[in-house]
């Protein structure tokens, strides 16, 4: 007897992480796999097969070195040697986010990898979430009743996730990091300063320009202010950044909630890599061997009572690599496989923006405001729902809902129309829209993702009866 | 080195005409057909033998029977072997000849009346002498005469000597080994790894690592053999490995390199059971033993590398039983592992159901007598007491056995985390189990593992050599690099309910978690089918031939077809669908899902101008009703609504299948199975939808099963 069954196939993911200091790639393998205790369909017993060695972004003083991007890619590709990717992601962060520079990465990504992979820039949020994912995920999980916050500092930014049994909470963004400065390695002779770390010699009165040394203390007051920054953060502190010069280094504002339990702190990020390197004894490089600030940020963090609070027990994984992790594991969603997909050849479908969220009680009159702006999107929009669905009678009345406003605002035939779901019932929803297919629309109905607060969504191409989904834009 | 008697060589008896045989038991004049009616009367009664008629049907009468046994010589017993149907001896009896006729000329003359006392009053030693002339059906028949205090005062004098030894040595006297069992539904490597990390922190697995796979194809053993291996290194624990798929596809695994270490096969007493069913002959079994012995993982090292696992009922529960009884073909599966001198021979009786042991008494007296024969037919014997949950054996039931067979030596129990099989669905002995019976018995493991175990933490010994549990006992995470790598492992396991433990045992909160998903299961087995709790929708209810749930559960044939009177209420109807609903093993399942799923169906149905019959309710059913029902419906597919059989998880023990029969037109049925219905799987409202969108593929495509999957060229129907 034939049963309803997936074939265990292994797929190849694949993430680029181009940051402001160093560029990495990740390709894994794993099963596209229902997960036998919750049933969702999930990527099962992911394994690294091939892990770049870090390398610095290649930088022509301020702009993103194509031709050096370009042969780091094909490198990539060429020593990993993958042969097709299922899914996967590129981040473009900090200085390399530029947006001269992210145009050129994208554009490389698309041309080198394809169209399986999104390629985000300027994305603090979605780095933050991805960094906690993947240094955080499964941690905070065997920690299922604490908070967690996990500060991914890199060359660039902080940034920062709240999560809790594997979900982020909240996320923010700070421009601190470590090559706001940039040294001669070896000693604090500067080579140069972003305007972030110019900002803070103006502030401290440090009349200092490349070539010139930084004294000890001068070092000291710029490690004092990112310490004391970090520390507000995690305090919750917000004042902190009422001044001009906080104002300057936050992106994203994080505000811990004032009645939140203290959170347990956790690092990630070329520093993260630096702190847990140092606890486990393995001690630090030279001064500033990197040319940077890394290394005295990462003492710096450990002499902080407030920082270095949980070092010692909740260490995260991947650390340095957490963002690519993230990617590479993280980044992308599967469907449930009984997802309604009256025409399948329409897949894959790229950058569709979301163009409402609705709950599972939304009126005609909000399904057909909807619909009306997503008919203006004619590659596709799509309609997140929102809550959970009582039964039966309440999919019916959805879906029937669903199919009046596709026909009072005539829905275009061979227009997508993207419905995402939480609850596994996408067949049903879909059959109940369409009434049983008899309408012809385009309608796809796809289940069991989690909702995400994001604007935009790729969808790809049917593969074992489900379709990767993968979210940017975050709020 | 181990050589194999030459087959043409074993000294053979010429099977002789069967006889009756007589006997007064004071006024009673007792007849039994045949040696086979004699042998299965002298047992108690079960569910087996009394289904295939062997059985005794009175007190009076089994005595008789055992008072007929205890006069006959074992000359006699050699002289009249058991024979197939066709009077012929089968191969599986003939390697049971193999014995040693020295010591066999000594004893041949005495009655097994005789033969009883003279091995109660004789040394562990003699006795296991005795055991290398004696057959499978003489073993049989004098274990007919054994109560319960000699079953175990017998086997547990024969534990001496009862040793293996593959890379280590198993089954010392004052050792009590396991067999870690880390069984996982997609043989997931994380969850095969969670499994046994926690077996290992209970210092479990000392016999052997041995999995049963969910998928036996030479990929996946080979995957797994090299996985347990991985973890034998990683760890260092000192044992052997094996999974436990077909002969033929571990000789294909150790040709491709995996590391094969100990061959396993399941054996049947019978030839006709062992070749149909298992598909294996004495020859391929001689095969696997010598190509282990020439190129076996392990080497010169293992002087002994096969595993066998067998049980009573096997042989009947295939109707291949030849007219013997369940106690006899079991000692005839030991007479057959003999030949290869096993590692390791596992008894699982209990784990087939209610059609061969009903009840605790029949499980736990079966179990005793095969650890016996198995021992004294000179085996490593070790022992898995187990059941299902439609069977009325229990786990109160299941410990006694456990306690009264670690009283009588057994060489090792399985550790099955929790007790609760996450892939068989059955139920076994624990870790904690062991660790009980161990320090209530004051038995340690084996000692090469009791070594490696003091020196992670697990046990600790004190200056007098006394072994208590050690400070890491009971906690996998030693063996991970991270909590969050231990997180990632514990979250690939169904059923988990915690580490804390109390002494040797779980927490009092992780066993009422166990026994309460136990008793959520068993009760979706037994509640009958309330119709009024169904669903809205008018059904028409049938019955089956089986008359009470008793019947259904013991007998699965009855449940396969309709009553008579059923059959004669039904007619042809011009309906291309008839739905069909059953309880199956799971009323429960029908409960919950069906007042959800049958108004989708209805509607999809309707929605695409499928026409359907009034549904049918037809409690105590089996898949096979299917059949029945559409023969006498003649609609093109029948879609038949199920329980299924639950194993240790609450919800799941509420998840139904449909099987989509299609009426092939000249003569026949393809079935498609969409299973997992029910809330933590296929949520019955989008299982509606999933089963409209099949039946639309099997009437576009006129085939169901394989033949419809292969001429669906695309991944998604609407």
């Amino acid at each position: 007897m034939m049963e309803l069954t997936i074939p265990n196939q292994r797929v190849k993911l694949l993430g680029l992480d181009f940051g402001s200091t160093t560029s990495s790639a990740l390709v894994a393998e794993a099963s596209v796999t229902s997960n036998c205790i919750t049933g969702r369909m999930e990527f099962g017993e992911p394994k690294i097969v091939f892990k770049s060695t870090s390398v610095f972004t290649p930088f022509i003083q301020q702009h993103i070195d194509e031709v050096a991007i370009a042969e780091l890619i094909r490198q990539w590709l060429t020593q990993s040697g993958l042969d097709s990717i299922f899914a996967g992601g590129s981040i473009i962060t900090g200085l390399a986010a530029q947006s001269r520079n992210a145009a050129a990465i994208t554009k490389l990504v698309r041309e080198l990898v394809g169209e399986t992979v999104i390629a985000t820039a300027q994305d603090p949020c979605l780095e933050s979430w991805l960094a906690f994912m993947g240094s955080c995920s499964d941690l905070s999980r065997y920690h299922g009743d604490a908070l967690i916050l996990n500060l991914d500092i890199g060359g660039g930014t902080t940034n920062l996730a709240l999560g809790k049994q594997g979900d982020v909470l909240q996320t923010g963004c700070y421009f601190i990091g470590a090559r706001h400065f940039q040294f001669v390695p070896g000693g604090y002779q500067l080579i140069v300063a972003s305007e972030y770390g110019l900002a803070l010699l103006r502030e401290f009165g440090i009349d200092k320009g490349a070539g010139e040394t930084l004294s000890a203390e001068e070092c000291e007051q710029i490690m004092n202010y990112y310490c004391q920054a970090l520390e507000a953060i995690v305090q919750g502190e917000s004042k902190f950044f009422a001044t001009t010069l906080g104002k300057k280094h936050e992106q994203v504002a994080f505000s811990l909630a004032p009645d939140s339990p203290p959170p347990k702190i956790t690092f990630s990020g070329g520093v993260g890599e630096l702190i847990y390197q140092h606890m486990a004894s393995e001690g630090l490089p030279n001064t500033t061997y990197y040319g940077d600030f890394g290394i005295d940020l990462a003492r710096a963090i450990i002499a902080s009572p407030i920082l270095s609070r949980d070092l010692r027990d909740y260490v995260p994984e991947n650390r340095g690599r957490a963002t690519v992790y993230g990617l590479t594991l993280h980044s992308t969603e599967i469907s449930g496989t009984t997802l309604f997909l009256p025409k399948p050849e329409c897949l894959p479908l790229r950058d569709v923006p979301i163009v409402s969220k609705l709950p599972v009680t939304a009126t005609f009159e909000q399904w057909l405001v909807a619909l009306t702006l997503a008919m203006h999107r004619e590659q596709g929009a799509c309609v997140q729902i929102i809550g959970e669905l009582g039964g039966l009678n309440d999919i019916r009345v959805l879906g029937q809902r669903i199919a009046q406003s596709l026909k009072q605002c005539a829905y275009p035939a061979h227009q997508p129309l993207v419905i995402l779901v939480e609850a596994n019932i996408g067949k049903v929803l879909g059959n109940y829209a369409t009434d049983w297919t008899k309408s012809g629309l385009n309608v796809l109905v796809i289940d069991e993702i989690p909702i995400r607060d994001a604007h935009f969504v790729n969808i790809g191409r049917v593969h074992q009866q489900i379709v990767p989904i993968s979210f940017f834009g975050l709020h | 080195m181990k050589t194999l008697t030459n087959l043409a060589q074993i000294k053979l008896p010429n099977p002789k005409p069967a006889t009756p045989y007589s006997i007064k038991l004071h006024d009673r004049e007792c007849t039994f057909r045949d040696l086979k009616h004699l042998l299965g009367a002298a047992d108690i009664s079960k569910a087996g033998d009394r289904k295939a008629d062997l059985a005794a049907e009175d007190e009076v009468m089994r005595e008789a029977a055992r008072a007929m046994l205890s006069g006959l010589t074992l000359q006699h017993l050699f002289d009249h072997p058991l024979t197939t149907h066709q009077g012929v001896m089968d191969s599986v009896m003939h390697v049971n000849y193999d014995i040693n006729h020295t010591v066999f000329a000594e004893i041949a003359t005495f009655t097994l009346g005789e033969l009883k006392d003279h091995l109660l009053r004789a040394s562990g030693e003699r006795i296991r002498l005795i055991g290398t002339a004696l057959t499978g059906v003489m073993v049989a028949a004098l274990t007919k005469l054994l109560d319960i205090h000699e079953l175990v005062y017998l086997a547990k004098k024969l534990k001496k000597g009862a040793a293996a030894k593959a890379r280590t040595v198993v089954g010392l006297p004052g050792t009590l080994s396991s067999r870690l069992q880390p069984n996982h539904p997609t043989d997931s490597l994380s969850g095969i790894t969670m499994l046994m990390y926690t077996g290992l922190s209970t210092g479990s697995g000392d016999a052997i690592f041995g999995l049963n796979p969910a998928i036996d194809t030479v990929a996946n053993i080979s995957a797994t053999l090299h996985h347990l291996d991985k973890i034998r290194r990683d760890t260092g624990a000192p044992t052997q490995i094996c999974v436990l798929s077909h002969i033929k596809t571990q000789l294909a695994c150790l040709e491709d390199g995996a590391p094969v270490e100990i061959m396993f096969q399941s054996l049947a007493g019978t030839e006709r059971t062992l070749t149909d069913e298992f598909d294996v002959t004495v020859e391929l079994l001689d095969h696997a033993f010598l190509t282990m012995q020439a190129q076996g993982a392990l080497g010169k090292t293992a002087e002994n590398f096969m595993y066998f696992e067998t049980g009573q009922g096997s042989e009947l529960t295939y109707g291949k039983h030849e007219g013997i009884d369940m106690a006899t073909t079991e000692a005839l599966c030991y007479g057959l592992a003999r030949r290869y001198s096993p590692f390791m021979v596992n008894n699982v009786t209990g784990f087939i159901g209610p059609e061969t042991h009903l009840d605790n008494h029949e499980m736990i007296y079966s179990c005793l007598q095969d650890h016996f024969m198995g021992k004294m037919l000179g085996l490593p014997m070790g022992m898995a007491p187990c059941y299902t949950l439609h069977s009325q054996i229990t786990l109160e039931g299941q410990q006694m056995a456990t306690e009264l067979l670690t009283a009588a030596g057994a060489n090792f129990f399985m550790d099955v985390y929790l007790g609760a099989d996450r892939m068989l669905a059955y139920f076994d002995t624990s870790g904690h189990d062991d660790q009980t019976l161990r320090e209530i018995y004051d038995l340690k493991p084996a000692p090469e593992f009791l070594a490696w175990a003091i020196s992670r933490g697990i046990f600790e010994q004190d200056e007098h050599g006394q072994v208590r549990r050690g400070v890491n006992w009971g906690n996998p995470r030693i063996f991970c690099h991270s909590d969050s790598e231990f997180q990632r492992l514990q979250e690939s396991v169904p059923a988990i309910y915690g580490f804390e433990n109390a002494g040797p045992r779980p927490s009092n909160r992780v066993s009422r978690t166990m026994k309460s998903n136990q008793a959520i299961g068993r009760e979706a087995i037994y509640a009958n089918l309330r119709p009024a709790e169904i669903s809205g929708i008018a059904l028409r209810e049938l019955h089956t031939a089986a008359a009470t749930k008793i019947e259904h559960l013991s007998d699965p044939e009855l449940g396969s077809r309709l009553a008579e009177e059923a059959l004669k209420q039904l007619n042809p109807e011009p309906f291309t669908v008839q739905i069909l609903i059953s309880d199956g093993l799971s009323a429960e399942a029908i409960h919950h899902n069906i007042p959800d799923l049958l108004p989708v169906l209805l509607d999809g149905l309707a929605g695409h101008n499928i026409s359907a019959g009034q549904p049918i309710l037809a409690p105590y059913g089996r898949v096979k009703l299917s059949e029945s029902v559409g023969d006498a419906l003649q609609p093109s597919v029948v879609i038949t609504l199920i329980g299924e059989r639950p194993g240790g998880d609450a919800l799941a023990s509420r998840s139904m299948s449909a099987y989509l029969a299609y009426r092939l037109p000249n003569h026949g049925y393809e079935y498609t199975v969409i299973s997992n219905i029910y809330m933590g799987g296929l949520p019955p409202i989008e299982g509606g939808s999933v089963i409209v969108e099949k039946v639309r593929a099997i009437l576009h495509h006129q085939a169901a099963g394989n033949r419809l999957e292969s001429l669906m060229q695309v991944d998604v129907i609407v």
